[in-house]
């Protein structure tokens, strides 16, 4: 090893840790108090490790509180509203950065993305709930699907633009004179090359579904259709906060998004080539 | 930077000999000529094909939410007595000589430019650092975004937790180093701030991703042409990275600043707008009007000037990135 890479992996990896260190610390705390007996956790104190560590809490929550249905239920919500975003949002920024459009209808479809993302939930919910009912739409998950795209259908948008702009068109036209179609085109050569921004925005869907709590409360009317923020807010009472389940549930709702961003990462982070740059 | 001339848009290809190039192009010729009629016009328009679905679903989610909160917000609307009356821009001109509408709107401005701002310089400065291949890094970057993933329920109750005055493991940390506690929530001049640093906490990470998959997308090759010419280390991050980032950092921006202007959860959750009205932000005060009082009516009215000023905002804004994109 160089000097120069010594030096720079002394200033580099502190820095790293400590960015992970602030991150994990009130997880960490949340994890101690997920492990600790109730009667602990009250008798309060600073330790971060619990004396007599209990996977109660994670029992509870598991098989007496209904979350393995609350995860079905977010599990399947969350991805098909995922596939749903990426699939309409990126043919469409594929469209945007390649054609022209008339009437600067381009400029009015970006504009309406925002508008659609910038409108505060609360004030969607009640006429949502009004058309969904006048189209006698019942399936809460349908419901939940779709109104999901609020929240992810813009961000997917305007994210892969960029994307889809640095790929050089020659690639594409390449492809188009050796005989594909522009669908084929599309599929074979410029979907591989946005591979690290539909992995991001796959990512950002994916935890903004997971974790929406307004249109799941509005819609999901019976603890069957649950999904796992509105399982966890029941641990928020009037009288009192179940902290042991409340981390517990927490924790288990976010270990799925955790081992989907490990898969997903290694779209993200090309492991190839020249990076030594900064 | 050498651009190529505009891709050639498709209704300009003359239609039959792009077909004719084209694997099956023979079968398609030969199917009966209203399909292959419909498979012209369906190639030519293809640049609106691909814009459909997602227009569709923009469509459906907003048109007739919009329209019946602007026709409501007309009304004098009171849910639960049942009152519906016309009463034109009434609701408008209580709305703007409401002391507390005009304090939200200004919490509300404060918490954006604060959050977004900070955001984005810590998460792009991330970014830069998760760029370097390093060892281990594919195991720290997850731990590193966690935040984002847990649900905003529980972030708010962990950070109750630690902001606590008498238990709260911060003001513990502090009293042991032998400061005098903060009282973080409930002090009307930094109560703000302590929700913008949980905020921080939470969505730093997003912009950490965003900014990183823009970096990992810029191609190598233009890393090694510099190089061999010679350029150093800042001269190719400044000549480079920065004007191709450009576009990733400004939709940071943009994203975080209507996300924070939205911002709800954690205000409702860890302050409910006290102590006082020192963070009262413009959606609690929606939330209020219309689910607690029930005016209906009214709460139509402050939405709809709620979306017109961050349109107002992030459309200047977003004029200029859909221009620099076009470019």
């Amino acid at each position: 090893m160089s000097t120069r890479r010594v030096l720079k992996n002394a200033i580099l990896y502190p820095l790293l840790l400590m960015v992970v260190a602030v991150a994990l610390l009130p997880i960490g705390w949340l994890l101690s108090t997920s492990l600790k007996t109730p009667l602990e956790f009250l008798g309060g104190g600073i330790s971060l490790i619990p004396r007599q560590p209990t996977l109660a809490h994670y029992q509870e929550v598991l098989f007496e509180r209904g979350f393995l249905r609350f995860l079905g239920n977010t599990a399947v919500v969350a991805s098909a509203a995922t596939a749903l975003s990426l699939w309409t949002g990126s043919l469409a920024a594929y469209a945007l950065t390649r054609f022209r459009f008339p009437c600067k209808l381009d400029a009015i479809f970006l504009l309406w993305a925002l508008v659609v993302r910038t409108i505060p939930p609360i004030v969607l919910v009640v006429p949502l709930f009004i058309l969904f009912r006048e189209l006698r739409l019942t399936n809460v998950r349908v419901i939940l699907i779709l109104a999901y795209q609020i929240y992810t259908l813009p961000l997917t948008v305007w994210m892969l633009l960029g994307f889809f702009r640095e790929i050089p068109r020659e690639v594409e036209e390449a492809a188009l004179i050796d005989g594909a179609s522009r669908l084929q085109a599309l599929a074979r050569v410029v979907y591989p090359l946005v591979m690290p921004g539909l992995a991001a925005s796959a990512i950002f869907c994916i935890i903004t579904t997971w974790n929406e709590f307004t249109y799941a409360l509005i819609f999901a009317r019976v603890p069957a259709d649950f999904t796992i923020p509105i399982g966890i807010a029941t641990f928020i009472t009037e009288y009192r906060t179940l902290w042991g389940p409340l981390a517990a549930g927490g924790l288990i709702s976010s270990l799925p998004l955790l081992g989907f961003t490990v898969f997903v990462q290694r779209y993200l982070l090309r492991g190839f080539a020249l990076r030594g740059v900064f | 930077m050498l651009r190529s001339p505009r891709f050639w848009p498709s209704r300009k290809v003359s239609p039959e000999g792009a077909l004719a190039s084209r694997p099956l192009g023979f079968f398609i010729q030969m199917m009966p000529r209203s399909t292959r009629l419909f498979g012209l016009w369906f190639e030519r328009r293809i640049h609106l094909w691909l814009l459909l679905p997602a227009g569709f679903l923009f469509l459906f989610l907003t048109v007739f939410p919009l329209a019946y909160n602007a026709y409501i917000s007309l009304h004098h609307f009171h849910f639960v007595r049942r009152v519906f009356y016309f009463t034109g821009g009434r609701n408008y001109l209580r709305l703007f000589q409401d002391g507390l509408f005009l304090a939200a709107i200004g919490n509300t401005l404060r918490f954006v430019a604060l959050a977004t701002a900070t955001e984005v310089l810590l998460g792009t400065g991330l970014a830069l650092l998760f760029n370097v291949r390093l060892r281990g890094r594919r195991i720290l970057l997850p731990l590193a975004v966690l935040p984002m993933m847990l649900p905003t329920m529980v972030v708010c109750a962990v950070w109750v937790m630690l902001y606590d005055y008498e238990f709260g493991f911060l003001n513990q940390m502090v009293r042991s180093l032998g400061g005098t506690p903060v009282p973080w929530l409930s002090h009307p001049g930094i109560a703000m701030e302590a929700i913008v640093l949980v905020d921080l906490w939470q969505w730093t990470p997003f912009v950490l991703l965003l900014i990183l998959a823009g970096l990992q997308s810029i191609p190598d090759y233009l890393y090694e042409a510099a190089q061999l010419d010679g350029a150093s280390g800042f001269q190719m991050f400044r000549h480079i990275t920065l004007p191709l980032l450009s576009f990733q950092i400004k939709l940071a921006v943009l994203l975080r600043l209507i996300d924070t202007f939205r911002v709800f959860d954690k205000v409702y959750a860890m302050t409910g707008g006290g102590p006082g009205y020192a963070t009262e932000t413009i959606s609690l005060y929606i939330y209020r009007e219309g689910f607690r009082y029930f005016h209906l009516g009214y709460a139509g009215a402050a939405s709809l000037v709620m979306v017109f000023l961050v349109l107002g905002l992030s459309v200047l804004y977003a004029r200029r990135m859909w221009k620099e994109l076009r470019l």
